[in-house]
Parts: C-alpha cells; structure tokens; sequence
C-alpha cells in the first residue's frame, strides 16, 4: 500500500531503539541476552526469506513478514510466542496481506523440505491458530510501508539508476536488523543509497542537501547498516539452538 | 462477546451478517460484523484482513464508518471474528427510499443533496490519498445518520480486491448500476475514476430518487449508459475500441444530462457531467470535486 505515509499506522507505530531493544522478562528469566534476542530475530528473517523462494513470493511480501514478526517481538517473549513458528505464519499472514496467498499446506510442506528438526515441524492448524495470535499481537494493524518504492523514486531522482542493484540489496539487508520498527521507510532508502553512493564513488552531497532531510539521521542509519556487516558472523545451528534451547527452560 | 447484546440482524455484507448490538457496559449500539472464518482451510479470510487493515488506516476519518475493534472468540470450538463498528440508523438506499415511497413521496432537500455528496467526495478524496479503491461504491454502502445528516462510506472489503467479483459468495449478484464502463468493457488497469464513476450515479440517484443506469446484465448496463451519454467514441476516449470487452455497439447520440435530473441546479448538472466523463482521466477527481462552485452554497467550516 502506498502513499501516505505519514498518515499511517505505520508512521504512529515507529518506535524507539531503546524500546525495540526490550529482551521481555519470561525470556531473560531464561537467561536470553539481548545478543541472542537480535539473533534469533535476524535467523528467523532468513527463515522467513528461504521459505518465501520455495513458495515464490515477492520481495514486498517478504519484507511485510519480517516486518510483522519484528513487530510481534517489540511486544512480546519468544518463550510464548515460539520463532519457528511465528516466522512461517507471519509470512502466512503477509502473503494474505499483500494479495498473494500461499496455502498454508504448502507452507507446511516447504517447512519439512526445510527443515529435519521435529522442533520446527508444525502442521497446518499451529499456523492458522498462530495467525491469530499474530494478529491480535499487531492489534490487526496490517499495513507497512517498506523502503523499496521511495528507494526507486529518489534513485530517479539523484539520476544514479545505476547503483540500483546494490542500493536494493542493502535495503534487502535492512531486515536483519530492526530499522523497520524505528525509522520512517523514507529514511532508511536514503540511507541506503547514501552507503552504494560512497561505495561506488559518487559524490552526493548537493542532492542530499536539496532534499532537506535531516542528514543525522541518514548517518546514524547508514552507521548502524555499516556495524552490521562489519560485526556479522555466520549464523550457525548451535549457536541458534543453543538460544531456542533456553527458552524451553523453567525460568531461572 | 459477552460484552455486546445482540439486537437485530440489519444486513448481508459481502462476506458476512450484520447484527446491530447494544455494548453492555457503555450502552453504545455498535454495528456487529461477523466474518466467516474457515479456519480448517486456510484461515482468515484475505478479504476480511485487507478489510481490517484498510479500517485501522482509513478509520481515522469522519467520512468513513468507524472500526471500534475487533474481537477474537470461539463457538463450539470454531473461532469466529467480529468487526465492531460504529452504528447508523440507516443507509443512503433506504434514505432515497422514505423520499420515493409512502403517502408523500418528496424530492430530496436540495441542501441535504449537496451535503451528503461533499461528505461522500471527502471520503473518496480520503481513500484515494491513501492509495485506496473501495470499487463498490453504491447507495447500499454509504451509512446515514437521519438526524445529524451525517453519511459515511462503509464496507470497505472489495477495497484491493484485483477484479470486482459478479457474485458475492451467498451468490447475491452484485449490482452493476454504479459500475464504471472501463469495468464494464473489461480494463484491468482501472484506477480512481471508477469511484468517481460511482459517486455520479449516486449523485444522480439522490436527485432522481432512482437510479441513473439500472442495468441488469453487463452489455444492459453498457447500453444504458451509452444510450444517456452516447456511444464513447475513439475521440472522446482514447483506446476505448482496443478494451477486451468492446464491440461494435449502435451509435447513440449523447442527450441532455439536465434532462434526467430536472430537479438539480446547473453547477449540480456540470459537477454531475464532470464525473460522468467516459475518459477515465478526464473525470473529475475526488479532491477537485471538493471545490466545484456546486459546493460554494455549502457552509464548509461544519466538515
């Protein structure tokens, strides 16, 4: 859905990095950091984008899923809400969302072709009632924006149609992190092509100003995308079952 | 759901019954929506989220029927959704109705015409800024509250629907009188002209107290407009003969538009004829409707 974003649930829900950066107390209780909570967040956004190529979904779908499942954690604990659950039945419910749905059978089937685990397997009435957990989590607020029509707008714009691809890809990565949650979409596109213009050599500085953005914004955005890469590590099974394997403890 | 007395069934929606239910608690009546939920296939069904979304986003205006929540609960076991909205009395069909039926069938007031009409352009005008198409705007659709002379748009759940099905799923056709001719003739690639479209013919409607094309089939309902405005010509509208459902149709000539609503002044009939423009992108957007000198007699600083 596009336009008005300023007008939107989306806009009056961005929230603050210290209040997305919450580990919820059923999990600490479990021992969780925050390290592992951004972990398990980022593993079921790769989740969530491995399924998406078995089912075939757009780009757009995927980013509204991660986006729900980013959500659902500002709000509330992996010890209730389980991650290898709620990552597939938010794409389930983003595939609804944005008019492009994926039969919760095949969802289930791509989830065993995936995955060996028993821990992940669930069948198709955990998904629809998981949905409807999701949902009331959201408050049924459905509707995100993402960074990828004002990205091609101001690419136009800026005349530097040529880093599209690697501006795309970066705003591609954004979803590992929480940007979504706490930066107008707008904002986050600018960043991205800020980064590809500095890694492409281009000299941006005369448009950005025209734009009128608030550039220290843009910065501390392009900074976090940049800490990212420059921290990342795999991510391996262990260290991520290590985590799910807390959160099925009594709590300490 | 105990929190909700039900009163009386007051409708179908596209997808579910209407109750009109009384909240306990506060007293409030509240218009009760329940929508099918076939959790045993594949869940909620995609027209009630997009309904639900589009609600949260667009509720936020006067011109739109209010969604007040949503409530979650089971029956033997079957979970079940209601939409809770705000209550009207009535709607604009049954409204036009009190004016064309009983022992004194009477014109509209030309005041009430005109207010009503703004408040509907508003909530276009509304929708469209979001990027919305509700395509199923009809008399049935627009809430009426009678004594403060509010209306407002509702039964948003056709709003991102790709294509406008015929039939609804109790297999109730769904009406065609309002149903702009690019969707008649088979365009994919409609946009806020069809609303458009369809507040022309509900503007007519409250003049005439019937409707302007009752069409009861799609190639009746071409020829209905066609014979009012003339067949469209490749002049009038560029790429008209290339739609996938044109044909060669007889050649109407257009006749007067002040004809069928006699009862409506000039700046009604040249506001009317802006939104009947057979060119999508010619017809008179929602937002410059607002402006139109038909509106310069309406007291604007009460919306």
């Amino acid at each position: 859905m596009a336009a008005n974003f300023w007008a939107s649930t989306h806009y009056k829900q961005l929230q603050e990095q210290e209040e997305v950066d919450v580990v919820h107390s059923p999990d600490k209780e479990r021992g969780v950091t925050l390290d592992e909570f951004k972990l398990i967040k980022m593993h079921m956004a790769t989740y969530i984008w491995k399924l998406a190529q078995f089912v075939k979904v757009r780009q757009r779908v995927i980013a509204t899923a991660v986006t729900y499942m980013r959500r659902v954690y500002a709000r509330k604990s992996m010890t209730e809400y389980d991650p290898r659950l709620v990552a597939p039945a938010c794409l389930y419910l983003a595939s609804k969302a944005e008019e492009s749905t994926v039969q919760a059978r095949l969802l289930v089937f791509y989830i065993k072709k995936q995955y060996t685990d028993e821990k992940y397997r669930f069948e198709i009435k955990d998904i629809l009632e998981m949905e409807m957990k999701i949902l009331e989590a959201l408050d049924y607020y459905l509707v995100v924006y993402h960074p990828y029509r004002p990205l091609s707008q101001l690419l136009q714009d800026a005349g530097m149609t040529d880093v599209t691809q690697l501006s795309w890809g970066l705003v591609n990565d954004t979803y590992k992190m929480d940007l979504i949650l706490i930066y107008p979409p707008y904002m986050i596109a600018l960043a991205c092509i800020y980064i590809a213009s500095v890694l492409k050599d281009k000299d941006t500085t005369a448009w950005l100003e025209e734009l009128r953005v608030d550039m220290n914004v843009v910065k501390n955005i392009s900074m976090e995308i940049l800490e990212f890469y420059d921290n990342f590590r795999p991510i391996t099974d262990d260290r991520i079952n290590a985590v799910l394997n807390k959160l099925a403890l009594k709590p300490q | 759901m105990e929190k909700y007395e039900k009163l009386e069934k007051v409708g179908e929606g596209t997808y579910g019954k209407v109750y009109k239910a009384k909240d306990k608690s506060t007293g409030q009546l509240v218009a009760l929506k329940k929508t099918r939920l076939e959790m045993d296939e594949e869940g909620i069904p995609p027209t009630a989220l997009r309904e639900i979304s589009l609600l949260q986003m667009l509720s936020q205006t006067l011109y739109i029927v209010r969604l007040l929540c949503v409530e979650h609960t089971d029956k033997n076991g079957k979970p079940l959704l209601y939409l809770v909205f705000e209550y009207l009395d009535t709607d604009l069909k049954k409204y036009i109705d009190t004016y064309r039926k009983g022992a004194n069938p009477h014109p509209m007031p030309p005041s009430v015409i005109q207010s009503f009409l703004y408040q509907l352009c508003k909530g276009v005008a509304y929708c469209h800024s979001h990027s919305v198409l509700h395509r199923d705007l009809k008399p049935q659709n627009l809430l009426v509250d009678k004594e403060k002379g509010i209306l407002k748009i509702a039964d948003l759940g056709l709003g991102r629907a790709f294509t406008v099905p015929l039939k609804s799923y109790t297999h109730e056709i769904v009406t065609l009188w309002y149903r702009a001719p690019e969707v008649l003739l088979g365009s994919t690639h409609y946009s806020t002209g069809v609303d458009m479209w369809s507040v022309g013919c509900i503007f007519a409607e409250m003049a005439r107290r019937q409707a302007l094309f009752p069409g009861d089939s799609e190639l009746q309902q071409l020829l209905h407009i066609f014979r009012l405005l003339g067949t469209p010509t490749e002049e009038q509208w560029p790429g008209v003969s290339a739609l996938r459902d044109w044909h060669e149709y007889p050649h109407w000539k257009p006749q007067n538009l002040a004809r069928v609503v006699p009862s409506l002044e000039p700046e009604g009939v040249d506001l009317l004829s802006k939104m009947l423009q057979y060119a999508p992108a010619d017809r008179i957007s929602a937002k410059e409707a607002l402006d139109h000198p038909y509106f310069d007699s309406l007291d604007k600083s009460q919306f």
